[in-house]
Order: structure tokens, then C-alpha cells, then sequence
């Protein structure tokens, strides 16, 4: 053998290539058309978060994360009623979006806690028309809105005391004068200029919602039953109605069980702690109506009328304490103890079977529709269920825990922007089953969750 | 003149400590199999035929049979580079690793007055791992970077019973240091996501046995077993880069963890139809099974920061090596050429798989020449290559997708007889 042949032999593992080769990956559409998408929703839909509507939360909106996976398949780019660059966010109550800041309690103790970015919202949004007739929006969430509202006239109307600021803002009626014409719905406006190819719908939340926020003291339940406008049912009959017979696919969500949520269970119904001194001299006033508390964990005390002559009992396991109890009243003004919570701050068993008993017959329309229209459905009650349990996420915990499970807004309703990208995920999930479409998911550790001082 | 030999060499061996750090990829788990340029010339295999100082950690038994005192000095620099592409998001991430550079170190003295005996000493690195991903890599919170290095230092002693038998025995020094790096899912106000890195140095001791039978006919064997080490880390260090909000929750501070190295079981053949030709031929078994946790325990614990027990659930696997030799005899000096390549299972479970060991069954082929330019000086020099493709989703931290991995290791190695 000769000498030239064996050095070659030597150099034979170099025909190896040096790096691996990056794989090619296929996007296809299937057999939806994405080339008009619309993304029709509540606050969800348009980024409302930390209890705000801001820049930076529209753009990480579940709206926007949906259709930016879909644009690799032929969706437009993202059109929405943008709100300022200074991102202060304004709330439906007209106040600014939150943060995590420090704030002293009425102890003199300082720790963190959501704190609103700025004394006043962005209120000059109010004032000033979103509506850009060259430019359509791809993006029809409105913080709010519920099911029967779609349909409503005065849903717009500025004129009207329970008109929405954040529809009127977009609406092609721009801020109408008294008198000078009719407002459009919703509906309306999102099929104004043509019909969309393709619709993400995620309805429903709002028409349960306000009224659990309240304690169940205000604002009822959507009913099942009734006109389009009026009824639950009606209403998203008449909107699928409009889509089917225009040839629109869609992907439709479940109302997602809203009192596994963190603002119904930061505070625990059993957060009462008391230390001998406090025990002893509450003890004093409660047990000659049979009501005793220990050093330690107790429940705390809420007005019910029907318990008993003074009208204020325990806290039973199961019923909810509302995030907007007022803590500092419980750490120094012995509110939830010598004072009950007041009902609005409470959600009681029954209050509970009662509003799950609803979002259980929406969901019922909700399944039947998807199922008669061929739209693809999204189960959102497994992904808030799986989120409730926590689960690893490459690598990250993610948990429907408050502040830190890390998925959750400072609201403690909304999703923040990661949480956002999970839940479009599901509705990736969901087009890319019903369509045979070969869209990649969101890597959602890409997007903020709480950000610390 | 023999002074000036042996002053070169010390320089070598110290430059050869400076840039320490080895790559993943070069063999199943942790392990790295680069302890002999002739070996790894013929698939990492070789513990049946003797021929350097490197027998003292491939068997001990055969030290005795080396027929000169001999230093034996040697690196494989490892270029390994990672690719990771996400099943969920087709996100494609690659390593940035540095170049590994195990090293091996032999020192095998023939006293004159007893013919029988051989001692030495070897430094190895037959242990360790360095990988270092992307920034803002998918798989953050699980690992950024891993370094661990591993060193075995192996005093050997070697006797033959009789001409064709000898036994030998080793024991083993383990120190090693590790260095580990993963991202925070907490985010400061900018965005930006906090940091931990938990460091330590770890010590470890073992031995390593072995008998080589040799009739010096067609057929020469050997059987050795390296003991499993557990790696200690008593006064390990972790430190956390977080938000100020947050600093309460994640407290610097010393932890403790250990690390369990395998066992190795080797039986070895040797086939010598002529002078000139030689086929080798090596089973490995190795006791990975040891390695079921990943534990670290911080002597301080918050809500935040629990002490974790990572499940790793390796088990043991069986590895075959072989190759083959060709010698070119010309006057006093020889050349030889090997081919050779070897296949491991992988210690690795389905689900199992992480990003700081991703491991997977491999083929790997490799190559080597050695030549003597005279009776007192010789050189190697090997080439090993592989190319590893392990898709899995990690049941502790969900991370899901595919690891290829090609791995080059260039050897190169000098001999000093006397």
C-alpha cells in the first residue's frame, strides 16, 4: 500500500459537514383563508391588561399574537385603534394601567404591590377618533363588550350614558353630533368595507363577568334567552349567521371558568390572622353569638342578611374574596372582622353555582355553534384549568397564581403578554386541527410577564 | 540533552492545563472517551492491545507489560456544535461552546531490578462537559451554561503473574469543579430576565482494576472496571442576579450537591493475524444508573428558592468499539494507520433529555497515524467524528424539540521512551 493512500485514509471522518444544517419548515394555511382576518373580542381580544388599554398591551394582545402567527400564512398586518407611546393606559374607569411598585400600608410598611403608573389615564384617547377610513382595522376587540352588544345602536353612541368609550374611539361614526345621524354597531363596523375571510371569536366573558366582579351586586348576567341584542344565544346565532352566509371560517372560544381566576382567590376566605390579644378580644364580641376565632388562620367575617339576627357570619370554605377588598381596612380598621366585608367584596357559594351555571349554557351554544358552522372551537376552560394546576413551560413555571404564577396581569383577570401568547396558542392549536394548517406556536417566554421594581 | 526532553514536556503539560474545558459530544452522558491518540484512532478502543503508557487508565494490568519507561502527553481539542430547533415554534437555537480540550497525562516508570513491575501515575479528564447555548435561547430557565470539568489523578501499579498474565490496580483522585448558569423567569423593569450561577468545587475517589492476558500470539485480552465516583460539592456557591424587589426571595449563599460518575466495565480484544495488522475490539459497559438525580440543597430556603431534585433516571448502557491497524515498517521507524468507529447507547430515558447533556445514540467513525522517528520519540495524531440526532420532550421542564449535534475531535499526542 502505498504511503499517499494511507494518509487519506487519516482525513476520511472530515467528510462530516461542520454544523448541523437548520431544517426548512412548511407554513400552509390548509384550507382557511387568512388574507381578511379579524379578530373579534372583548379586552382579551384588544390587550387590555393591568386593568388598562395601553400601546404595549395592544400590541401583545391576544388579537395581535393570534394573527401574527397568521400572517405567515397570509394574514394582513396587524391594524388596530393604537392607543399613545407613553403606554399610561387607561382603564374603564378612566384611570391609568398598573405596575408593580412599593406601597406603604397604613402600618407604615412598605412592600410591592400594583400601583397605577400615573395619577390620571390616558383620557385624551376619549376625545380624539381612532377611525382611519383608508386603514381598516384587523383588530375588533373592545374592552367590555359583550355578546349582546354586537348588534347594539347604542353601544357607540356617545350621547348615551352606557355607551363604550373604547368602541366609540374606533367606530366609523367618529364621535357623531346629537342628531346628526345613527350609530353603527359593532357588527357593523367590523363588516363595514367587506367581509372579513377569516374571524377569531372570543365573546361571552363580559356578559358574566362585571356582574361576578361585583360580588353579584350589579350589573346581571346576559340572559340566555332573547332577541339578538337582548339574548346570549340569539346573539351569536345572528353573528354566524352573518359569517356563514359569506363564507367566513372562524375560531371561536369557550367563556373560561372566571372564578378560578386570581382575583377572586388571592385572598384567601380564611386570611383572618389573629394573634392571642386579637383572638381574645374578638372572642368577646362574637362568641355570645356563637361565633369563636383562634391564634392563628380564621375566616373572615361577612354580611350575609340571611345568617342570623345580626346578620354576619364566617367565611365558608369555597366562597371567594374579591381582590378589591380593601386590605388596609382589614389590617387597621378590623374590617372582615369586627366589620364584615361587605357583600360586593364576596362571593358565596351560591353566587358561584349560579354564574357557573351560566357560562356552563353558554358554553353549551357556544360548542353547538363551532359544531353546526364548522368553525374550530377552543376549549379555553382546559388551558385556565391546566394553568390553575401549574405547569413547566420550557423550563418556566407558569401558574394562575397572582403576581407570581407569571401569567396573570396585574388585574388578576387579564393575561399578560406571555399569558396572552399562550392562550393564542390554544387557538393555533385549534385552526391548524379544524384546517389542516401548518402554523408554528408562539414561544410565549419571548413576551413579558410581571415586571419588577 | 535528556534534561532539555523532559523541560519541553513540562511546558507542554502547562500550556495543556491552561485553556482546561471540555464539550459535550464526545461520548455517551458526560463521559469523554479521548484517553489515548492510538485508541481513538481505532473507535476509542484498544484495552486489549498495549502500546503506551495509556494503558494505565484503559487497564491497569497492563502497565507491566509496556516494554520501556515511558511519558506520554496528550489533547483532543473538541469542536462541538448544537443545534436545537423547537417542535412547538420552529425556533432554531445553536450552542456557542467553546472548544473542549480534554487532556491526558501518563507517566509509566519499568523499574530495572524488578522486570515485572510497572508503576506510574496518569492525569485524565475522562469526565466533563462544557455547553454554552445562545443568548435568549428557548430553553433559558432550564440551562444557559454548563461547565464541568473533571480530573482523575491515578496512581497505577501493575504486576505480572506470570509471563502471559498480569493484574493491576489503580486509585483514583477525582477533583473537579462545576459551574452551572440558567436564566430566571423573573423580569426586571426593562425586561430583562434575572440570572442565577451555582459554582463549586467537588472531590471525588475511586479505583480502577484490571487483567490483561497476553500469550504473545494472535490473541491478546484484557477485562478492567473503573469504580463509580460520587462527586461531592460540600461548599458550593450560588448567585442571583434579580430584581431589587425580588432580592429577598432569591438570597446568595452556599449549597451542597453531588454528582454521581459511572462505573465502567471494559473487556477488550485484540487480533493480530501478522506483524502488520491488528483489530481491537472493546465492550463497554458502564453503570450509569447511579445518575437517577440531579439534586441541589441551598443552606438557604424562601418561598422562592427550594432546594430541587431534577429526575434523571439514567440507565446503565452498553457501548462497542472497535478499529483496526495498519503498520508500515521502514528501517527503525514505523508508521501506523488506523480506521475505526464505534456505537453507544444512550444512558438517556425517553423524556429525560436535557439541554446540558443532549444526549442520543451514536455512530461515530475515527482515525489515527502514529509514527516513530526513533526509539525514544514517537507522535499521534487522531481524528474522531459524529453526528448525533435526539428529538424528546423533557417531563420536568416540558422543553420539546430536537438536538442534532456534530462533533469534531482533532488528537494529537507525543511519546518520550527510555
Amino acid at each position: 500500500m502505498k504511503r499517499q493512500y494511507l494518509y487519506i485514509l487519516f482525513l476520511l471522518p472530515l467528510l462530516l459537514a461542520c454544523k448541523p444544517k437548520a431544517p426548512t419548515h412548511v407554513v400552509d394555511a390548509g384550507t382557511a383563508d387568512f388574507t381578511k382576518f379579524i379578530a373579534i373580542g372583548d379586552g382579551h381580544t384588544a390587550g387590555y391588561m393591568d386593568d388598562g388599554l395601553s400601546l404595549d398591551g395592544q400590541k401583545n394582545s391576544l388579537g395581535a399574537m393570534i394573527q401574527q402567527q397568521l400572517m405567515m400564512a397570509g394574514a394582513p398586518a396587524i391594524e388596530m385603534p393604537w392607543m399613545s407611546d407613553q403606554n399610561i393606559g387607561l382603564s374603564l374607569n378612566g384611570l391609568s394601567r398598573l405596575i408593580l411598585g412599593y406601597k406603604t400600608d397604613c402600618q407604615g410598611i412598605s412592600s410591592l404591590s400594583p400601583v397605577r403608573v400615573s395619577l390620571q389615564g390616558e383620557t385624551s384617547a376619549l376625545t380624539s377618533s381612532a377611525y382611519n377610513p383608508s386603514k381598516k382595522y384587523s383588530n375588533f376587540g373592545v374592552p367590555g363588550v359583550r355578546m349582546i352588544d354586537m348588534v347594539s345602536t347604542a353601544f357607540g353612541n356617545i350621547n348615551l350614558p352606557q355607551h363604550n368609550p373604547f368602541f366609540a374611539r374606533m367606530s366609523k361614526d367618529q364621535f357623531n353630533l346629537p342628531g346628526s345621524g345613527n350609530y353603527s354597531s359593532v357588527q357593523e363596523n367590523i363588516f363595514d368595507g367587506g367581509y372579513p375571510t377569516f374571524c377569531s371569536i372570543y365573546l361571552g366573558i363580559e356578559d358574566v363577568l362585571p356582574y361576578a366582579r361585583s360580588g353579584a351586586t350589579q350589573h346581571p348576567m346576559s340572559p340566555l334567552a332573547g332577541f339578538p341584542g337582548v339574548g346570549f344565544e340569539e346573539s351569536l346565532t345572528q353573528l354566524c349567521e352573518q359569517l356563514y352566509g359569506q363564507n367566513v371560517n372562524a375560531v371561536i372560544a369557550t367563556i373560561p371558568n372566571i372564578s378560578d381566576w386570581p382575583f377572586f382567590n388571592t385572598i384567601p376566605y380564611n386570611g383572618l390572622t389573629l394573634d392571642a390579644e386579637k383572638a381574645a378580644s374578638l372572642n368577646q364580641i362574637y362568641n355570645p353569638i356563637g361565633i369563636s376565632f383562634v391564634v392563628g388562620a380564621n375566616p373572615f367575617m361577612v354580611a350575609d342578611p340571611n345568617a342570623g339576627m345580626f346578620g354576619v357570619r364566617p367565611a365558608v370554605p369555597g366562597e371567594k374574596i374579591l381582590l378589591t377588598a380593601p386590605l388596609d381596612s382589614v389590617k387597621c380598621n378590623q374590617m372582615g372582622s369586627i366589620f364584615p366585608f361587605r357583600n360586593e367584596f364576596v362571593l358565596t357559594t351560591d353566587e358561584l353555582a349560579t354564574i357557573q351555571l351560566r357560562i356552563d349554557e353558554f358554553n353549551a351554544v357556544i360548542r353547538q355553534k363551532a359544531t353546526s358552522y364548522g368553525f374550530a372551537l377552543v376549549e379555553t376552560g382546559d388551558f385556565y384549568d391546566k394553568l390553575t394546576t401549574g405547569f413547566a413551560y420550557n423550563g418556566a413555571t407558569l401558574s394562575a397564581k397572582f403576581v407570581s404564577g407569571g401569567a396573570f396581569s396585574l388585574d388578576g383577570i387579564h393575561l399578560n403578554p406571555r399569558g396572552n401568547a399562550l392562550l393564542a396558542n390554544e387557538f393555533i392549536k385549534a385552526i391548524n386541527k379544524k384546517f389542516s394548517a401548518k402554523i408554528p406556536l408562539i414561544n410565549a417566554l419571548n413576551y413579558n410577564a410581571i415586571l419588577f421594581p | 540533552m535528556k534534561v532539555m526532553h523532559q523541560r519541553r514536556l513540562l511546558v507542554c503539560i502547562g500550556l495543556l492545563f491552561i485553556s482546561m474545558g471540555f464539550t459535550v459530544a464526545n461520548a455517551q452522558g458526560f463521559q469523554v472517551n479521548f484517553q489515548g491518540q492510538k485508541q481513538q484512532g481505532m473507535g476509542c478502543a484498544g484495552s486489549g492491545l498495549i502500546q503506551d503508557a495509556s494503558t494505565l487508565f484503559f487497564n491497569p494490568a497492563g502497565a507491566s507489560f509496556v516494554s520501556t519507561s515511558q511519558v506520554n502527553v496528550a489533547t483532543t481539542p473538541i469542536f462541538a456544535n448544537v443545534m436545537y430547533v423547537d417542535s412547538a415554534t420552529n425556533e432554531m437555537y445553536r450552542t456557542e461552546n467553546p472548544v473542549g480540550t480534554p487532556l491526558n497525562f501518563y507517566a509509566l516508570v519499568k523499574p530495572k531490578r524488578i522486570r515485572r513491575l510497572a508503576y506510574g501515575l496518569s492525569v485524565t479528564t475522562p469526565f466533563g462537559s462544557t455547553v454554552q447555548y445562545e443568548p435568549g435561547w428557548i430553553g433559558r430557565f432550564a440551562i444557559t451554561r454548563l461547565s464541568m470539568k473533571v480530573f482523575h489523578i491515578q496512581p497505577t501499579a501493575s504486576f505480572k503473574i506470570t509471563d502471559n498474565i498480569s493484574i493491576g490496580a489503580g486509585f483514583v483522585f477525582s477533583p473537579g469543579s462545576v459551574n452551572l448558569q440558567k436564566d430566571l423567569p423573573v423580569q426586571f423593569n426593562d425586561g430583562t430576565f434575572g440570572h442565577a450561577e451555582i459554582s463549586g468545587a467537588a472531590m471525588g475517589y475511586g479505583y480502577n482494576l484490571g487483567v490483561y492476558y497476553n500469550p504473545g500470539g494472535f490473541l491478546s485480552a484484557g477485562l478492567s472496571y473503573r469504580s463509580g465516583i460520587n462527586m461531592s460539592v460540600s461548599d458550593g456557591q450560588v448567585d442571583f442576579t434579580v430584581p431589587e424587589g425580588l432580592a429577598p426571595n432569591f438570597p446568595n449563599g452556599t449549597l451542597s450537591a453531588s454528582l454521581a460518575l459511572p462505573s465502567v466495565t471494559t473487556l477488550g480484544l485484540n487480533i493480530k493475524p501478522n506483524a502488520s495488522w491488528n483489530i481491537v475490539a472493546d465492550i463497554n459497559y458502564v453503570g450509569w444508573n447511579t445518575y437517577d438525580t440531579l439534586a441541589f440543597d441551598y443552606a438557604t430556603n424562601t418561598s422562592s428558592l427550594v432546594d430541587t431534585k431534577s429526575p434523571r433516571m439514567y440507565k446503565n448502557i452498553f457501548a462497542f468499539r472497535g478499529g483496526i491497524q495498519y503498520a508500515v515498517f521502514d528501517k527503525d521507524k514505523v508508521l501506523n494507520v488506523r480506521l475505526g468507529g464505534g456505537f453507544g447507547f444512550s444512558p438517556v430515558p425517553t423524556g429525560y433529555l436535557t439541554p446540558e447533556t443532549p444526549d442520543g445514540n451514536r455512530a461515530y467513525f475515527t482515525s489515527g497515524i502514529s509514527y516513530e522517528f526513533n526509539k525514544h520519540f514517537s507522535f499521534d495524531a487522531s481524528i474522531y467524528a459524529t453526528k448525533i440526532t435526539r428529538a424528546d420532550t423533557n417531563l420536568e421542564t416540558q422543553l420539546s424539540g430536537t438536538f442534532t449535534t456534530i462533533a469534531w475531535a482533532p488528537g494529537i499526542g507525543i511519546n518520550y521512551n527510555w
